[in-house]
């Protein structure tokens, strides 16, 4: 051995030391990266790294799984082979031998070191290279069968997950590098599996693993390439031309795929402008964006649906409009007059059948455009509703506040608003830990003056609407006074059609402020709280507006005009379109001028926020409006469409402009949920209904429009079945019709049906609720175990150390004088890693004794304290010798050098361990290794008992828990050492 | 054409294709962001893979990570030497798994790693407190600090070893749905 690499690894050693010897909790951090560096698949596994004391548990089915070649030996051949080895391996550091043999179930030698020392192959015997090889091989086999028959993919992650969990804290960490070549075989191992279960895969889940993969770019660049070669080789093997020309093609194709992907993504609108937002202002703001262009998809979808099928086949079938009437210039605003008479109204529609190759009914394609258009609407937000729900809502825990501090950071945020945003989380963590306090401190007088304020400003909110309501009904039936059933009015006249949607705008727009005035007065204990019963009131406001508005409708309107669904398309599109212009100006004022006056008059108030849930409120409003309409004015949509479009652009620059991202964000994901499901709930429902009582029980006008002459519009279907009769081949239309959809059975059993599968469901659900409190039960449980029977072991470790002293005395005397000569340097750090050191020391001479099989005195020059101390064999100590071996063996080796005066580093160790034995202090690592070393002693003791140098030990027969047993070892190994003397 | 010709072979291009959340265009704009980053170090021509590193000063200079309180974490963890030179790879392994397309527990498995300040494999209270002095631009005391620490470790750890290991980690992001949105490109 030369010099170099012993004092080589002595610097390392001490690496490792300086890097343990600090204080307690890095200690024990360090171990447990050491732990978890060793881990095989452990990192995923909650079980596992809950503690180093599971390690045991972890052993045994990696025993199994890595069959080791020298497990058929047995532990005999060991004492031969290990020696020899470290002797020509001195290059590995004292850590080396530790972990290794805890993973490798505690047999002998480990087939990882045979293999990546590559260096000196001089002593590495022929057979064990082969049989590790095949051993290797068969594994493979074997796991590969048994990913045959798993799902691969899922199998493949998890694993491949906690492979490289463990590589990349290894890579992190300076002190595993010694450790490094250890596991490298295991790597390998592991990457020859994932290779041939991504071989088995289709391209696309392919490359979908490899990208999921959480490796470096430039390790999964190997594995691809690794791939690859291996089925190009494969494929080539089996059919040549067949495997190049797929191969070609699948390129090509994928090729050709991802130039799609990428021109989509260009074509995605205002995708620049999102990522702007979400970087501007964060993820909440971003949500109304989306919310805006999500719903602006659906106008468009609509739209094309009614374009489509009612707007195109009534062109065809009359293109000439009746145009006796000019256009004005106010149509615009009123949607009356001219307008009238285009196909933007209900009465423009004809009922005939336009005769082509298939014959088209305007009126069947009118009635069943629509009700599909709804259904699929419905249909569209239920599923957006249920998935948002199921990821967003019901896995979210609202009494959490941990999130906020490790999730709530929003990623995107790139400008200024971060440090609003660390403003902002600083004063939620404050508020969050005072709000604690504040809790409990309420007394019954404040609690009763809370519940007052509340009950007054629900009160005075709800007048307030019902105010609303009956003075909308009130101007309604003014107008409807006033307004003559005539075709052509005078400009003034239509000019006063606008009052009411002006009015119904204002209100819309003053009183959110005034609800949101109230909550300044209203003390709720959350802001989820308050965001909550601020929007409960706008819904229900503009609700109530909405169902005033209906019910003229449907009861005033319908019996006065000659033409009333045209009169009622036109008071909706007055609505729509006089809802944005106070959109606009709401943006403008809102925003735009409480900007300036907060900038430049009163900075009091600083730049206004965004507020989302009202901004969120008005384009659902506006949305439920376009919905009603649909029947009334099918082309509604198109004015929808440009709205929105234009909205966008307007609230972008006014947010760009004139606002701050907001001071609290709710959390952004739930919002979505709430807006789709606010979106759903009242509004789109109420407009289904609506819709639906229009169609079911109104009856259509008499001269216009295309259900002119029927009772009701739903009549239509009835005719149609009519119809079917007299064609043989379509009775299952007819009978489906009469028994399913016209019967009362039918739906009374369809809801009891669905009634007996909710309450299923929802038993179902409270079940798993019960299970998932027993096993967060359970998982604390565990955590209390683990906690006490560290405690427990640590006091034992305490309570024994007492006999020491008097060992040691002896040992002290005799090491005095190598240890005087440089005592200057010696380091009087305390650790429980020296103690470990000198019983690997203590067990290294036991076992050299072992070796020599009753030689009463060891060679004496293999170590300076032989003939000072030399303990009865124990068997415990035999294995700590195990894992000691190669370490102490270096250790001796430095200090013939140290004596010729080449380095000090280990005599101060040296040193520094025998003051130590001095003053035991018992750590935590300690007992780890010596409960890794439990196992090996087990079988090391039947042996000793075979050889009859000592009385067996009492061994626990049936120990309940790994860690008693190792607790058992450890002291069976101290008393019968102590017995020695 | 000709650009795309001599930054990348159509080799390393399906390579990065592969192997990352990116489309050739994107990658490519990600080779010229990288390049803006240190113009006299980087080559246009990559088609030999130079070994090639900008340390982490530079990284974190990019808009996308300036005002991000953890970027230095990000760039470290993201770099093969642990210290935050980054070659092109571990720059567009970076963006790669930052970016939408990726999927959430690759974000989880690197989000547990940028906050485990001392790569213990656990987010120890130490972690934490690092984390929240960043995220607070170091405003709150060190009592609140504390505090809030013991408050999240209490939410979080189930187990109750006093640090997060990366089953707690992935069940608390588990209730938090926005978690990480992505940034950039």
């Amino acid at each position: 051995m030369d010099v170099p690499s012993c004092v080589q690894q002595q610097q390392q050693t001490e690496e490792v030391w300086t890097a343990l010897l600090q204080d307690s909790p890095q200690q024990q951090g360090n171990l447990s990266a050491l732990m978890s560096t060793f881990s095989n698949q452990g990192f995923l596994n909650p079980a596992y790294h809950d503690s180093e004391t599971l390690e045991l548990d972890k052993r045994s089915p990696s025993r199994s799984r890595h069959t080791n070649p020298y497990a058929g030996g047995g532990s005999r051949v060991q004492p031969d082979v290990y020696p020899t080895e470290s002797s020509l391996d001195p290059g590995r550091g004292p850590w080396g031998g530790l972990p290794r043999q805890s993973w490798d179930g505690g047999h002998g030698i480990p087939m990882d070191l045979l293999s990546t020392h590559p260096g000196n192959p001089a002593w590495r015997p022929d057979h064990n290279h082969s049989s590790f090889q095949i051993t290797t091989e068969a594994h493979y086999q074997q796991s590969l069968s048994i990913q045959m028959t798993s799902l691969p993919s899922g199998n493949m992650t998890i694993r491949w997950r906690g492979h490289t969990m463990r590589r990349m804290f290894q890579n992190t960490d300076p002190n595993l590098q010694l450790a490094e070549n250890a596991i490298m075989a295991q790597v390998e191992n592991e990457e020859i599996h994932l290779v041939r279960e991504l071989v088995d895969m289709s391209t696309r889940d392919r490359i979908r693993a490899i990208r999921d993969l959480p490796l470096s770019f430039q390790e999964k660049k190997h594995i691809r390439s690794q791939v690859l070669s291996f089925m190009s080789s494969k494929k080539s093997r089996h059919f040549t031309c067949l495997g190049d020309c797929s191969e070609h093609v699948s390129r090509s194709f994928r090729r050709c795929g991802s130039n799609v992907r990428s021109a989509r993504q260009t074509l995605e609108l205002w995708q620049g402008t999102m990522k702007e937002i979400g970087g501007k202002f964060g993820t909440s703001v971003l949500s109304y964006f989306v919310f805006l262009k999500w719903l602006l998809m659906f106008n468009i979808f609509s739209f094309l649906v009614n374009f489509g099928f009612i707007t195109i086949p009534q062109l065809v079938l009359d293109h000439s409009p009746n145009t006796n009437i000019s256009f004005r210039g106010l149509e615009i605003l009123t949607g009356a007059g001219y307008f009238n008479y285009t196909v933007m109204y209900y009465g423009s529609y004809s009922n005939h059948t336009l005769f082509g190759a298939v014959n088209y009914e305007m009126q069947l394609g009118y009635f069943l455009t629509i009700a599909v258009y709804m259904v699929l609407c419905g249909i569209a937000l239920i599923f957006s509703m249920a998935s948002s729900f199921k990821s967003n809502y019901v896995l979210a825990d609202s009494s959490s506040g941990a999130w906020q501090l490790l999730c709530s950071w929003d990623f995107s945020i790139t400008e200024r608003a971060v440090r609003q945003r660390k403003n902002n989380l600083r004063i939620q963590l404050k508020e969050s830990l005072s709000e604690k306090a504040q809790r409990e401190q309420l007394t019954s007088s404040e609690k009763l003056q809370h519940f007052g304020i509340h009950l007054g400003s629900w009160l005075l909110s709800t007048s307030l609407t019902v105010g609303c309501g009956a003075s909308i009904y009130f101007l309604c039936s003014y107008e409807h006074q006033r307004m003559s059933d005539s075709s052509s009015w005078s400009l003034l006249q239509e000019a006063e059609t606008l009052l009411v949607p002006f009015v119904v705008s204002l209100m819309n727009m003053v009183v959110p402020l005034f609800f949101s005035l109230f909550s300044k007065f209203e003390h709720y204990s959350t802001q989820r709280r308050q965001i909550y019963a601020l929007v409960l009131r706008n819904v229900l406001f503009r609700m109530c507006i909405l169902g005033v508005l209906c019910y003229y409708w449907m009861n005033e309107v319908a019996i006065k005009y000659s033409c009333w669904e045209s009169v009622v398309g036109q008071a909706l599109y007055r609505l729509v379109l006089v809802d944005f212009i106070f959109l606009l100006l709401g943006s403008f004022f809102g925003e735009f001028l409480s900007n300036v006056v907060g900038t430049r008059l009163i900075p009091r108030l600083g730049v206004p926020e965004f507020d989302v849930a009202r901004n969120v409120l008005e384009i659902i409003y506006a949305q439920t409006l376009a919905w009603i309409g649909i029947y009334f004015s099918p082309l509604l949509p198109a004015i929808q469409i440009l709205k929105f479009f234009i909205l966008f652009y307007i609230k972008k620059v006014s947010l760009m402009q004139n606002c701050q991202p907001p001071r609290r964000t709710g959390r952004a994901a739930q919002m979505k949920t709430i807006f789709t499901a606010l979106l759903f709930f009242p509004f789109f429902l109420g407009a289904l209904a609506i819709v639906g009582y229009t169609t079911w029980s109104l009856r259509p006008s008499e001269h216009c429009g295309p259900f002119r002459g029927l009772n009701s519009t739903f009549s239509v279907v009835e005719e149609w079945i009519d119809d079917l009769r007299q064609i043989p081949g379509s009775s299952w239309v007819v009978f489906i019709y009469q028994k399913i959809i016209r019967s009362e059975v039918f739906y009374f059993l369809i809801s009891i049906i669905i009634l007996i599968i909710v309450y299923i469901f929802w038993q179902v659900s409270q079940g798993r609720k019960q299970l998932i409190v027993h096993l967060r039960q359970q998982i604390v449980n565990e955590g209390k175990d683990k906690s006490f029977l560290l405690e427990k072991l640590q006091n034992l470790q305490k309570s024994q150390p007492n006999q020491r002293p008097k060992q040691n005395n002896n040992r002290k005397s005799k090491t005095r004088p190598h240890a005087e000569d440089l005592s200057s340097s010696g380091s009087s750090n305390s650790n429980a890693m020296v103690q470990v050191l000198l019983a690997r020391q203590r067990a290294e001479e036991e076992e050299e004794r072992l070796r020599t099989r009753g030689l009463p005195d060891p060679p004496p020059h293999q170590h300076l304290y032989d003939t000072s101390d030399m303990p009865q064999s124990s068997s415990s100590a035999l294995a700590l010798a195990m894992q000691a071996r190669q370490r102490a063996e270096s250790q001796t080796r430095g200090e013939y050098y140290s004596r010729a005066g080449f380095t000090e580093n280990h005599v101060n160790y040296r040193h520094a361990a025998e003051e130590d034995v001095n003053s035991p202090t018992s750590v935590n690592s300690v007992m780890m290794q010596v409960m890794q070393a439990r196992q090996q002693a087990e079988e090391e003791e039947e042996e000793l008992k075979r050889m009859k140098r000592l009385p067996a030990a009492p061994q626990n027969p049936a120990p309940s828990s790994a860690l008693i047993q190792a607790m058992l070892a450890r002291q069976q190994a101290q008393n019968e050492y102590d017995d020695g003397y | 054409m000709g650009n795309k010709q001599t930054t990348f072979t159509d080799e390393q291009l399906e390579a990065f294709q592969d192997c990352t959340f990116f489309t050739r265009k994107e990658i490519l704009r990600l080779h010229g962001r990288y390049r803006e980053l240190a113009p006299h170090l980087v080559p246009l021509d990559f088609t030999n893979s130079p070994d090639i590193r900008i340390p982490l000063a530079l990284i974190v200079t990019m808009p996308e990570l300036k005002e991000n309180p953890f970027r230095d974490r990000i760039v470290e963890t993201f770099s093969e030497d642990g210290d935050g030179n980054q070659s092109f790879n571990d720059f567009v392994d970076m963006f790669s798994v930052l970016c939408e397309a990726s999927p959430r527990d690759l974000k989880t498995i690197y989000a547990f790693k940028i906050y485990d300040y001392n790569r213990d494999s656990f987010i120890c209270k130490e972690d934490l407190q690092q984390a929240v002095v960043k995220l607070t631009k170091g405003e709150l005391s060190a009592e609140e600090v504390t505090l809030v620490c013991e408050k999240v470790m209490e939410e979080a750890d189930l187990d109750g070893d006093a640090k997060l290991s990366f089953s707690d980690f992935e069940n608390m992001i588990s209730k938090a749905p926005d978690f990480l949105r992505s940034a950039l490109v």
